[in-house]
């Protein structure tokens, strides 16, 4: 103990003199337009989410024991506390009801939660496992005040049936603390370090075995570690600790880690009344597209992905994703696009929020109106309803185009591409050799009969029907691309076969002449 | 006794000069009769095939902006009449089927680049109808062809209506066997395959027999063409042409 004392700074003693003093809260330099974070910490989310009540709690096998990990406060109260083991539980409380803990259950929840939390503000973060982050700057004059935001989260929370604990802050790290915590409630810019002084060490996340060691010294509250000398503190834990403290206190703050990057074309509508009408979601959504793209226009962008998200009284958030072929901000297109896809959303007992976010956007300068053609419409805007109308098609069905490729093999001759590629064919496609108008997606396997091995086949049978072929040209050889194909794919005799009712087609034998090569139904001539 | 003078709206209605008026207002009539029938003289010109079947055409070819119908006694034929009216309407063209089969190394022989073909797959009906209307309404397409089984007469209005609205051709091709009697279409067509003129080793261009079975303000009649390849023309042959209507084949 002698040597353990001895062996320590004299970090408790006030400082000397000559030592650099800590940022003390008065000499901190105050952020005069920081940002003001709100956390909420849920410390009852894990049962509230099950809508447990009453004597519950949740347990989990830990290291093979069976611990109590989350208790009502009910089972609190009658002296139930995290960490017990279960059967100690049961002996306390016989009537207390038990589930198994769901972690992977409850982050995800904590994700829907912070998705449904985009409604609050635009940057909400996680703080796992039972806490999140919102950043409020720029909200408290919509409710009158930081206060009177506070209590509206709360009452929100509440009638959710939800426990919160909220602390507003300039910084993310104090605000969570004070959360946790408790203590002040709204902390004024600058005042972070004033407010986290009497919490306890623990408040700031810090690792174990450092708020021991921090312990021993005699160190139990933040604001006696502010107090300290930063030198001798950095030298003996690491600067990390000291990071923590200047996160805290504002002097140094951590970005906040927003679930998803802010959106930068945005539109929103919040309804008073819940809407479960297809009729009513078009009209707001018609609302909210000629918003979003006043702001595209504005920025001479157009939406190439566009996302609607309808937040459901109940809490849950349903989302439609629409792609756009070419970017476009006509808000007329847009709707018709969505009318496809609005069967999708599930109203319920209403939608109470609807945003439309531009999700992926590029570069569109506004069309300049050119003279109209012989027919009296601008070949502008009929490249443009072509484009509209790809754009409708291809929300519905499989629309593409078939680019030639410098291939023979007939598998292989085109590729399919998305409806805007433009597709440029190779020189002197597509050769000389006639090919067929139809090709056939699964060829049909033909008998055929031929006078000799070598020669065209005289008679084809396909299925019950037999086919005289009355001329046939041929045999074109095509052989299997090595390169790219399995090795042991035989080279196809093609033959153009003209039966006795003009009818042409397309055949193949898969393989050198003989009996055992198949024959096929490739494709049809005109 | 005078006769009562006629009333007075009447007197507006009839001029002074009777004759000349006469004239005129039979004139105007015929003006809106031919503004009501649209076979008469197609608003959005037409597509030419040969002078030969031009000639039997009201409008000197067969009319955009309309719906055709052309029944395929023999898949390949068919489709390539049609690929070759695709062509000639000159711009982007959908090829609407459950299953399409379209392959651009041979419809480029009928003059159909691949850069114009837009394919749509719609394997339900119902789908392949709306996609078919809803490209028929669009200025920006030249012509949309349905691979359909049976297409309901009021079905067949809208798209004829759609067809009117956008300015592109409309196809509906069928096979031979599902017909019905009445039909809304323009015109509609059965194209059979003839045995070509090459030798034996050679197949030689392709032949057709082109049955027009119904057309509004044209006789059914039937020619034998040939498609010149080298030149990317149809060629009707010999005087096949001015026949009746021939037996159905069994």
């Amino acid at each position: 103990m002698r040597r353990r004392c001895c062996r320590t700074p004299r970090l408790d003693l006030p400082p000397s003199p000559g030592a650099v003093p800590m940022a003390t809260p008065l000499a901190m330099p105050s952020l005069p337009r920081g940002r003001r974070i709100a956390a909420l910490w849920l410390p009852f989310a894990a049962l509230e989410r099950r809508r447990l009540t009453g004597p519950a709690a949740l347990w989990a096998a830990v290291s093979g024991r069976h611990l109590i990990t989350a208790a009502t406060p009910a089972a609190l109260a009658a002296g139930i506390s995290p960490g017990q083991a279960l059967a100690d539980a049961t002996a306390i409380l016989p009537e207390l009801l038990l589930q198994p803990a769901d972690p992977d259950g409850d982050a995800a929840w904590l994700r829907r939660l912070g998705r449904w939390a985009h409604m609050l503000t635009p940057l909400p973060a996680l703080y796992p496992p039972d806490g999140l982050l919102l950043d409020v700057t720029g909200l408290a004059h919509l409710h009158g005040g930081e206060a009177e935001l506070r209590a509206a989260l709360l009452s929100r929370f509440d009638r959710a049936g939800l426990t919160a604990r909220i602390a507003i802050a300039g910084t993310t790290d104090a605000a969570a603390a004070l959360a946790r915590a408790g203590g002040t409630e709204i902390v004024p810019a600058g005042g972070e370090a004033a407010a986290l002084a009497p919490l306890p060490l623990i408040a700031l996340r810090l690792p174990a075995a450092q708020i021991a060691a921090l312990h021993r010294l005699g160190l139990r509250e933040i604001g006696a570690l502010l107090a300290q000398p930063r030198a001798p503190l950095a030298r003996r834990f690491g600067t990390a600790l000291l990071a923590t403290l200047d996160a805290a206190t504002g002097v140094r703050p951590r970005p906040l880690q927003p679930l998803r990057p802010p959106a930068e074309f945005l539109a929103t509508r919040d309804l008073a009344e819940p809407i479960t009408t297809r009729l009513a979601i078009e009209t707001v959504l018609a609302a909210l597209l000629v918003t979003l793209c006043a702001q595209l226009r504005a920025a001479e962008r157009g939406a190439r992905r566009l996302l609607l998200r309808a937040w459901r009284v109940d809490g849950t958030v349903q989302a439609i994703a629409l792609g756009t072929g070419q970017p476009a901000r006509a808000p007329r297109h847009l709707a018709r696009l969505f009318q496809e896809k609005l069967d999708q959303l599930d109203p319920g007992f209403g939608f109470e929020r609807l945003t439309l976010e531009a999700r992926v956007t590029a570069p569109m300068v506004a069309a300049q109106a050119t003279l109209p053609g012989e027919d009296g419409i601008a070949p502008e805007s009929r490249s443009q309803a072509l484009a509209e109308l790809l754009d409708r098609l291809s929300q519905r069905l499989p629309v593409w185009r078939l680019a030639p490729r410098a291939g023979h093999w007939p598998e292989r001759a085109v590729a399919r591409v998305g409806p805007f590629e433009a597709i440029l064919p190779p020189a002197n496609w597509p050769g000389p050799a006639p090919r067929p108008i139809r090709l056939l997606r699964r060829p049909l396997r033909l008998s055929a009969v031929a006078l000799l091995p070598d020669a065209p086949p005289s008679l084809l049978r396909l299925g019950a029907t037999s086919w005289r072929v009355a001329r046939a040209e041929g045999p074109e050889r095509l052989a299997p691309e090595w390169w790219r194909d399995r090795p042991d794919r035989p080279p196809r005799d093609y033959y153009r076969v003209e039966l006795g009712s003009g009818a042409r087609l397309w055949v193949c034998r898969a393989g050198p002449p003989g009996e055992a090569a198949p024959w096929w139904l490739h494709g049809r001539f005109a | 006794m005078t006769p009562p003078p006629p009333p007075a709206d009447h007197e507006t209605d009839t001029p002074t000069a009777p004759g000349l008026d006469q004239a005129a207002l039979i004139a105007a009539l015929r003006a809106r009769i031919a503004r009501l029938d649209r076979s008469a003289a197609p608003a959005h010109g037409s597509l030419p095939l040969s002078p030969a079947i031009d000639a039997a055409l009201p409008g000197g070819g067969l009319a955009r902006a309309a719906l055709h119908e052309v029944l395929a006694e023999e898949p390949g034929a068919a489709a390539g009449f049609c690929a070759l009216l695709l062509a000639r309407a000159g711009g982007t063209v959908l090829w609407i089927a459950p299953e399409p089969d379209a392959w651009p190394p041979g419809l480029a022989r009928f003059g159909l680049a691949p850069a114009d073909l837009v394919l749509v797959k719609a394997p339900r009906r119902a789908e392949a109808l709306w996609a078919m209307e809803e490209s028929l309404r669009c200025p920006g397409v030249a012509g949309v062809l349905l691979l359909a089984e049976t297409v309901e007469m009021t079905a067949a209005r809208r798209l004829q209506l759609a067809a009117e609205a956008g300015g592109g051709i409309g196809l509906l091709l069928r096979p031979a066997g599902s017909v019905d009697a009445a039909t809304v279409a323009m015109t509609r067509w059965r194209v059979d395959a003839l045995p070509g003129a090459g030798g034996a080793q050679a197949l030689g261009d392709p032949r057709w027999r082109l049955s027009l079975e119904r057309g509004r303000g044209a006789q059914p009649q039937s020619w034998d063409v040939t498609w010149r390849v080298a030149t990317e023309r149809l060629e009707v042959d010999g005087m096949a042409a001015l026949r009746s209507l021939p037996r159905r084949r069994a």
